[in-house]
């Protein structure tokens, strides 16, 4: 195998609290001094990546579509081992969660990346953003570049003949499917029990200073692969309102099982 | 970014974009690995050596035993006072005991040896302490002296037939001293006297654990704090220590050898006060928000509360910022900033108790018990006024330092 791509995004952290300012409409998710991290499922694709690479000497890239800041994403993808990345640089009030920048427009993007880098024989990517939760890029991707896809992989198995044999987890049990090998690259989206990725190691966070980093911005990007910029910063989709999940009622005090009983009926929970 | 600091003072806290990645490596390793384990260590006065070893780089480790060290000899070739600051005050957040066995091993050790060995026994010991096979420290105190370190008993004398010298004595709060409570650790750099013509003829040696008459006197035990790094009383009876591989330095130049490691060791001290005090702001910050009284939803109206929490902020920032300033300007193969690793270390590990203290009065009684956290923050807190230095050392030394000022203002 030569090489791997793995997109990942930056998204507030998920630890913390997330607060909507109810003033601000669709836009009121908080996001200024809020603390971002890579995307824990993107986390898992980069792991995955590297394992891949340990076995087969593939080079890593790691990409990621957002503003400034993205570079810290990209780093912590070179100090888990990722070989170097590209930053498609957007202006800081583009937002990548669900409010500028949705899965179409992230997957057309990374459709023309893949043809530019040339030789990509996989993709892994996150099976979805903990922001806008739509696990979409994944299957878009692999629908634009007519890609063999497996999504939610538990396990990913790599043949000397170049397939993939993927185990994924679905509401149904596990399946296992085998993507063919002719057909290149494959798409892969990683679901939680894939792996656990590893602690950027002192001595790689030194070592990623030097590895290389592509910063482009979007409009250039997008010019280079012949898209249309608007068309890309526009949503297909739009948001009408945000807001915090209503505050859990107190549960009402029952002397009896009969009460209880009595009371499910009423309300038409049991028949 | 936080909503508590300005970009400015993030910037004094995380130097470069490596400093931030190490931050938030150690912090994730912290919360994951570190917190869940920290209580019942404490409880049980144990060593987690196998987690110690994560320290490491052998495995996959996180690299970080050897920061300090060359790199052609295992290390991560980062003598880098900032990054030293970082990563004890993340362990110290939420297990003090840990990071006092890391600072032992890492500063007293490792560190030491980076900056007074010879290459011949840096690439002896330098590679086993530094992927995390092997665990140790530095003996200087002892039974009878501790602050007085020139008052050591424990001495060497030359055997010129085996080229060698025969070492004998005890050393006492040995961090890493044991492992498990019955063998000594892996690897010491011990002081001993060599010389009687000065108070200061002290020859730093390497002693091996195994070595013949090298043991573990008592593992010591019901220590107020730091319950979970093993503390050791080490006897040397006639133990050989070959003059070419087994003496660092000069003979009778061990006091450059200290001299040279005091600093840093005073400023990773006080880096552990900040992560203590950093929790103890946090669980109280939480404490009050979520706590009802006299028909409020939560502490704050309540004045001593605020008085608690925000004194607490203000005395844990000052001493952040006095301790990175200083670090981030440190350079470790020099010495002579004496004064301000004292003051630093002073401030901050009373700050740290001071604050460890409100934590719990604003917990209540919730702050009293071991699964709250902050009782055991405030017993690890009080070691840092003792050991690596008593207040009382760090007064003599800056008030002294003071007085060389002699007749000229400060900047």
């Amino acid at each position: 195998m030569k090489k791997i791509l793995v997109p990942v995004k930056r998204v507030i952290d998920y630890a913390q609290k997330i607060r909507v300012d109810p003033s601000k409409g669709a836009e009121g998710v908080q996001l200024k001094n809020v603390k971002m991290s890579m995307n824990p499922f993107c986390e898992i694709a980069v792991e995955e990546a590297i394992q891949l690479k340990e076995k087969t000497k593939a080079e890593v890239v790691a990409i990621s579509v957002g503003p400034k800041q993205c570079t810290e994403t990209i780093r912590t993808a070179l100090a888990m081992g990722a070989d170097r990345g590209i930053h498609v640089e957007t202006k800081p009030d583009v937002r990548g969660d669900y409010i500028n920048l949705q899965p179409w427009a992230i997957a057309s993007l990374l459709k023309g990346i893949v043809e530019r880098e040339d030789g990509v024989d996989l993709i892994l990517l996150g099976k979805q953003s903990i922001d806008s939760d739509c696990g979409q890029t994944g299957p878009l991707l692999a629908g634009l570049l007519n890609a063999p896809q497996a999504t939610f992989a538990a396990k990913i198995e790599a043949g000397d003949d170049g397939s993939f044999t993927v185990e994924r987890e679905t509401d149904a049990g596990t399946e296992t499917i085998k993507l063919n090998s002719s057909v290149k690259p494959a798409v892969i989206t990683c679901d939680l029990r894939l792996n656990t990725p590893r602690y950027p190691t002192m001595p790689n966070i030194m070592k990623a200073k030097k590895k290389k980093v592509e910063t482009i911005s979007l409009e250039d990007m997008v010019k280079e692969l012949g898209l249309d910029l608007d068309e890309v910063l526009t949503p297909k989709n739009e948001v009408v309102e945000v807001y915090e999940p209503p505050p859990r009622k107190e549960g009402e005090l029952v002397g009896s099982i009969d009460e209880l009983l009595g009371k499910l009926k009423e309300k038409g929970l049991v028949a | 970014d936080t909503i508590t600091t300005t970009s400015s003072l993030t910037k004094l806290f995380n130097p470069t974009d490596d400093h931030a990645a190490l931050r938030e490596m150690v912090r994730s390793f912290t919360e994951r690995e570190i917190e869940p384990q920290a209580l019942e260590y404490n409880r049980s006065e144990t060593f987690n050596s196998s987690l110690f070893r994560k320290f490491g780089s052998h495995n996959g480790g996180l690299g970080i035993l050897g920061l300090t060290a060359p790199e052609e000899f295992g290390g991560t070739g980062l003598p880098d006072a900032t990054a030293v600051s970082i990563v004890h005050e993340e362990l110290s957040y939420s297990d003090p005991a840990l990071c006092l066995s890391y600072l032992a091993h890492s500063i007293l050790l490792v560190n030491n040896l980076a900056v007074n060995a010879n290459d011949e026994q840096l690439a002896r010991f330098m590679p086993g302490i530094c992927d995390g096979t092997k665990i140790g420290g530095m003996c200087m105190s002892e039974p009878n002296a501790g602050t007085d370190v020139l008052g050591m008993k424990s001495n060497a004398v030359y055997d010129a037939d085996r080229d060698g010298f025969i070492l004998n004595g005890t050393k006492m709060w040995i961090t890493n001293g044991t492992i498990t409570g019955k063998e000594t650790g892996d690897l010491f750099l011990v002081y001993a006297r060599t010389g009687t013509e000065k108070r200061s003829d002290i020859t730093q040696f390497v002693v091996e654990g195994g070595m013949e008459g090298f043991s573990v006197g008592q593992k010591i035990t019901d220590k107020l704090g730091m319950r979970a790094s093993p503390t050791a009383e080490l006897v040397f009876e006639n133990v050989f220590l070959p003059a070419k591989t087994h003496v660092v330095g000069d003979v009778n130049g061990a006091t450059l050898c200290m001299m040279r490691n005091l600093e840093i060791e005073r400023v990773a001290l006080a880096a552990m006060a900040i992560g203590i005090a950093r929790r103890s702001l946090d669980e109280m910050i939480a404490y009050a928000s979520n706590r009802p009284a006299f028909g409020k939803s939560n502490l704050y109206g309540f004045g001593q509360i605020q008085k608690h929490i925000s004194e607490s902020y203000a005395e844990y920032m000052a001493g952040k910022c006095y301790l990175y300033g200083m670090a981030n300007g440190l350079d470790l193969s020099t010495y002579g900033n004496g004064l301000d690793a004292d003051g630093v270390k002073l401030y901050c590990a009373q700050m740290a108790k001071n604050v460890a203290d409100r934590a719990i009065q604003v917990m209540g009684g919730y702050g009293y018990c071991g699964e709250y956290t902050v009782e055991r923050l405030w017993r690890d807190a009080k070691l840092l006024e003792i050991g690596g230095g008593t207040n009382e050392s760090h007064h003599k030394n800056m008030a002294r330092d003071l007085h060389k000022l002699d007749g000229n203002k400060l900047e």
